[in-house]
């Protein structure tokens, strides 16, 4: 349903004059409800590899599969109706629309799929809860801190019913408390739901939570390990 | 797709993230639709008063005459009668009325002085049905009928003439054989007109009473028709062409008196550019405020397009902001209209400029014409050209890559 | 304080988008006032040299109380050596005399009663535009010459073509009978019906003879070069003739008050529209640099906390505004001048206006009036109304408190 398969991928940017390389023969594989971590310095290309598993980039060369689907392929529009239906974001900040309240913004995805309004407010109901965040679900992004402000993020990520979660350094502008917090929600989401959840960042203090590290540097995987289910360290 | 009432309601809360911004804008809009129709209704009234003077004058929405009398108004060049079939024509629905009338050149003497002047015969009943008659009486009273024997002078003649209510004066003419008629009458009645003109140069005399005097029977000079709508002839004017045989000759408002005629035509056109100009110069700030409130949004519109969001959607997003700032400017604008240019509806005085006025025909009373299609056409034509002009930043908002957009802090 | 300009200049360009959308509503009101204001004044000048032209003049000599009720015993004695006398004094050829008379006019078939002016052959066509439009026939031969010419649509009324006999009826100045016979000897073409209607011109001489004037004359029409002139000339003719109690000296503006009237009317409506294009300028400047300071909170935060005094944070803001619309109105004039200088030389004109020409004897097009009042007049207020648009937010800065400012997003 929503392994990844991704072979040989490649992808440079050009600022002006100057060629950077952004991934260099990239392969790997993640299975259906794995919680993995992508780390890595600056410049190693984990948001690109990232982007381009979520269908917000396509590589110059290589093939990403999404279960069966080669998504490669798509054109700008399938792309977009990937990212709608099977891929939940959460990006480092500005995740949330400002001018929509907690609710309205984890309701956001849901409207633009189509659902009836009872499914949508049944749902949102729901995930607040489990993320807890009732009773705030009505004030608006200003007004909630930066830990409440990811939460919205991921259950908004997660109440679509995404095949994959992929998370950009989520907890870079929140304090270490806020961040455990945020961790330890990201892996009972993936235990509850059996979401894949993939997460690119450079805190070790969130690479602890991955049941699977993956390194990189420079555009290449360095090194790929599995641990045991994820615990908090201190 | 977002449905619609989504992208509403973020288009409005998106509006009044910068309220400053977003006031100052609308204000301007307001300011703008305001002068708009402002400016529609006054010159409509202004068009509107003097056509409506100068069909008063001619008068009527159009005149039937003997072929040769427009080049030579003599008592020679008159109708004989009727004739059944333009009996008939003239009874047509969209005719209000007609008024038959003999018109001559003359003099007329008082003790002191003498005038040339344009006499009219006329059936007193039917030319104040129409509303023919140039102005109110201020002394004495109208005629009574086509036999009456006095005779109705305008207060600026009166003056000239050094005349009076109650005195004779001499009126003299020519008959078809060329002699010249004279006849005494007491002056019966003074009117003031709003045109000085028709004060100085024309007097009125029952239609029975000059056509005895010129010794023609039941000849006509003219027929003046009125229809219902000055703007309109269509529903009559034909079924009068087909009853106007070769021997009298129909003629429209808009040929007798083909100045005004272009005044309505030009007035459209000034009305038109009005609104353009206004908008254009609202355009400028229109287009830089929707492109500020864009371009502080990018990294917004890119997490939507990373959410799914189609590239459109926004495009319809930045319009529909667009459209509610322009509708909310259109709303409050009419209702500022209608609100000031009502207590002005019963008429702007302009007699400080009475003199100047009547020399383009108009009377020295304004009254703006605030009607429902102008102000339907303008708020239309400033929705149309709103979206148009914030088409541009819009599109290129949806143009943007969302990871670009992304990256900006 | 030369950084001050240096650093706003640089301001400016740091959102070049913004900035430029500002300069263009600036420019667009400006080379669109320039263009309106030019135009506005140059046909007023038109309006009223072409009507003066006619028939009017700048000034006339009158006998006290003849403007009110033109009575002929209200005369000018020793008219035609009084306007010698007046030509000597002032070394001005371009006046004449006239005497004025209401007439019973009879050709072979027609009688009319008409107005008929005794002019001075050799000095009215200095005055009047009309002897210019004789188009069939001649001018009078002489100042006693019993010859008459018409305008065309009376000569075509009385049935009369050149060479033909006019016999002409009225009382003279004593009151006595007045009757003369002139031959047709020209026709006059106005392009104006009213006048084409009314106008019947003989010789001085003649008009002498037959209306027994004894030497007098009505009014003495003084024809100048421009309308600066008249003030001045106005004060030498009265003193000239301050011992001649009964004469009065009357300006275009009293002979024809409408005229005057009438410009004001249109400047009314003219100056509405001006005020509403300031104003939205206006508008637009203040959301621009409001905006442009609120974004740059925290910069200006940090200057205040480098010891940059808050006045001079201001006075940037008004200096960016300054430089802003300097650039603004010199485009706008630039453009706007060419436009007009353009349209000076090679006439400018809208559907419509032939029409209105033909009706008020105006040409068909009209030519700008440059000069500095009308290119700079318009944008200068565009200009001011920018400044203290400005001011509201230049007020903003003084009160900013530097850590909450530097705080800001």
């Amino acid at each position: 349903m929503s392994s990844i398969k991704c072979r040989n991928l490649c992808k440079t940017f050009h600022q002006g004059q100057e060629t950077i390389t952004g991934l260099d023969q990239v392969s790997l594989e993640i299975a259906s409800g794995e919680f993995v971590c992508l780390s890595g310095p600056s410049g190693s290309g984990k948001t690109t590899l990232l982007n381009a598993m979520g269908g917000l980039d396509t590589p110059d060369s290589g093939e990403i599969l999404l279960g069966e689907e080669r998504i490669d392929l798509l054109a700008k529009g399938a792309l977009a109706d990937l990212r709608l239906h099977r891929i939940g974001f959460v990006f480092q900040a500005y995740n949330l629309i400002p001018v929509l309240t907690a609710r309205e913004n984890i309701e956001f995805v849901m409207q633009i799929q189509g659902l009836h309004a009872a499914e949508r407010h049944q749902r949102a109901r729901a995930i607040l809860e489990e993320v807890g965040l009732e009773g705030i679900e009505d004030r608006r992004p200003a007004q909630l801190s930066g830990g409440q402000q990811q939460r919205v993020a991921v259950a908004r990520a997660i109440v679509s019913q995404p095949s994959l979660v992929l998370a950009d350094e989520p907890t870079a502008n929140l304090d270490s408390h806020a961040a455990t917090h945020l961790m330890q929600l990201f892996l009972d989401l993936n235990l509850q739901h059996g979401v894949t959840f993939v997460i690119a960042t450079h805190d070790e203090g969130v690479m602890a939570y991955a049941r699977r590290l993956i390194r990189m540097r420079d555009g290449c995987i360095v090194s790929d390990e599995s641990r045991q289910a994820g615990s908090a360290a201190s | 797709m977002l449905p619609l009432a989504a992208i509403i309601k973020l288009a409005w809360r998106n509006l009044w993230r910068n309220y400053r911004r977003t006031l100052i804008m609308l204000s301007a809009i307001v300011v703008g639709v305001w002068a708009m129709i402002f400016m529609n209704a006054v010159m409509r009234g202004m068009v509107d008063d003097m056509i409506r003077s100068a069909i008063r004058v001619l008068p009527g929405h159009a005149q039937i005459h003997h072929p040769l009398y427009r080049d030579d108004p003599s008592i020679v060049n008159s109708m004989t009668g009727l004739s059944p079939e333009l009996e008939n024509a003239l009874a047509q629905p969209g005719i209000v009325g007609w008024s038959a009338r003999l018109r001559v050149p003359a003099v007329i003497a008082s003790e002191r002085e003498s005038r040339g002047l344009v006499l009219l015969g006329i059936d007193p009943a039917t030319e104040a049905a129409l509303g023919f008659v140039p102005g109110p009486i201020v002394e004495g009273r109208s005629l009574e009928g086509v036999d009456d024997r006095g005779l109705v002078l305008g207060a600026k003649l009166v003056e000239r003439l050094e005349t009076g209510l109650g005195k004779r004066v001499v009126v003299m003419s020519q008959d078809p054989q060329n002699n010249v008629v004279e006849r005494g009458f007491r002056v019966v009645g003074i009117f003031e007109a709003e045109l000085q003109a028709q004060e100085e140069q024309s007097a009125y005399v029952g239609r029975a009473t000059l056509q005895s005097m010129l010794g023609v029977g039941q000849s006509l000079s003219e027929l003046a028709v009125l229809g219902t709508d000055y703007r309109d002839l269509s529903p009559w004017f034909a079924g009068l062409q087909a009853a106007v045989g070769s021997d009298v000759e129909l003629l429209s408002w808009t040929e007798l008196d083909p100045y005004m005629a272009s005044m309505l035509r030009v007035q459209d056109g000034m009305i038109l550019i009005f609104v353009g100009v206004i908008f254009a110069v609202l355009s400028f700030g229109l287009v830089n405020t929707i492109a500020m409130a864009v371009f502080e949004r990018m990294r917004e519109f890119g997490l939507m397009q990373a959410l799914g969001m189609r590239p459109i959607t926004i495009l319809y997003q930045v319009l529909m902001e667009s459209f509610l700032l322009l509708a909310l400017g259109l709303v409050i604008g009419n209702l500022l209209a209608v609100l000031t240019i009502r207590p002005l509806e019963s008429g702007i005085d302009l007699s400080g400029v009475a003199d100047g006025l009547e020399m383009f025909g108009m009377g020295t009373t304004l009254y703006p014409s605030l009607r429902i299609v102008d102000m339907v056409a303008t708020s239309a034509l400033v929705i149309v050209l709103g979206l148009l002009a914030s088409l541009l930043p819009a599109w290129r908002a949806s143009r943007f890559d969302p990871i670009e957009a992304l990256g900006k802090t | 304080m030369s950084n001050n300009w240096r650093l706003a200049w640089r301001n400016l360009w740091r959102n070049r988008r913004r900035t430029w959308l500002t300069v263009g509503a600036m420019v667009f009101s400006n080379v669109l006032l320039v263009f309106l204001i030019s135009l506005q004044l140059g046909s007023y000048d038109m309006m009223i040299e072409s009507t003066l032209r006619a028939f009017t003049g700048h000034l006339q000599v009158q006998h006290r109380g003849y403007h009110e009720k033109p009575k002929m015993r209200r005369s000018i004695p020793a008219a035609l050596d009084k306007a010698q006398a007046l030509r000597e004094e002032l070394g001005l050829e371009s006046l004449a005399a006239r005497a004025s008379a209401f007439a019973l006019a009879s050709s072979d078939e027609r009688s009319l009663g008409i107005q008929i002016v005794g002019i001075e052959p050799d000095y009215e066509p200095l005055v009047s535009s009309l002897p210019g439009l004789v188009g069939e026939g001649r001018w009078f031969s002489g100042v006693d010459a019993e010859e008459i010419i018409l305008g065309k649509v009376l000569a075509r009324n009385l049935k009369l073509g050149l060479g033909d006999e006019i016999t002409f009826i009225g009382s003279g100045r004593d009151g006595s009978f007045a009757a003369g016979i002139a031959r047709v000897v020209g026709i006059l073409d106005s392009g104006m019906t009213g006048l084409d209607r009314s106008l019947a011109q003989i010789p001085i001489g003649y008009f002498d003879d037959v209306f027994t004037m004894a030497g007098h004359g009505h009014t003495i029409v003084f024809e100048l070069e421009s309308l600066d002139q008249v003030a001045d000339y106005q004060q030498r003719i009265e003193q000239f003739l301050s011992t001649d109690s009964e004469l009065v000296v009357l300006d275009w503006d009293t002979l024809q008050p409408g005229l005057r009237q009438a410009i004001r009317a249109d400047m009314t409506s003219a100056w509405f529209v001006y005020a509403i294009l300031i104003v939205l300028v206006a508008f637009s400047v203040l959301n621009t640099q409001l905006m442009s300071v609120l974004e740059r909170t925290r910069e200006f935060g940090i200057m205040l906390a480098l010891g940059i005094r808050p006045r001079r944070l201001g006075s940037l803001v008004v200096q960016e505004t300054a430089l802003m619309s300097l650039l603004g109105l010199s485009i706008g004039v630039g453009i706007g001048w060419m436009l007009a200088y353009y349209l000076s030389v090679a006439g400018f004109t809208y559907p419509g206006m032939e029409e209105m020409g033909e009706k008020f004897n105006l040409p068909a097009y009209i030519y700008p009036e440059v000069s500095l009042l009308s290119m700079l007049w318009g944008p200068s207020m565009v200009f001011l109304g920018a400044m203290l648009a400005a001011i509201y937010p230049a007020l903003r800065l003084l009160h900013l408190q530097p850590v909450t400012a530097m705080r800001a997003v």
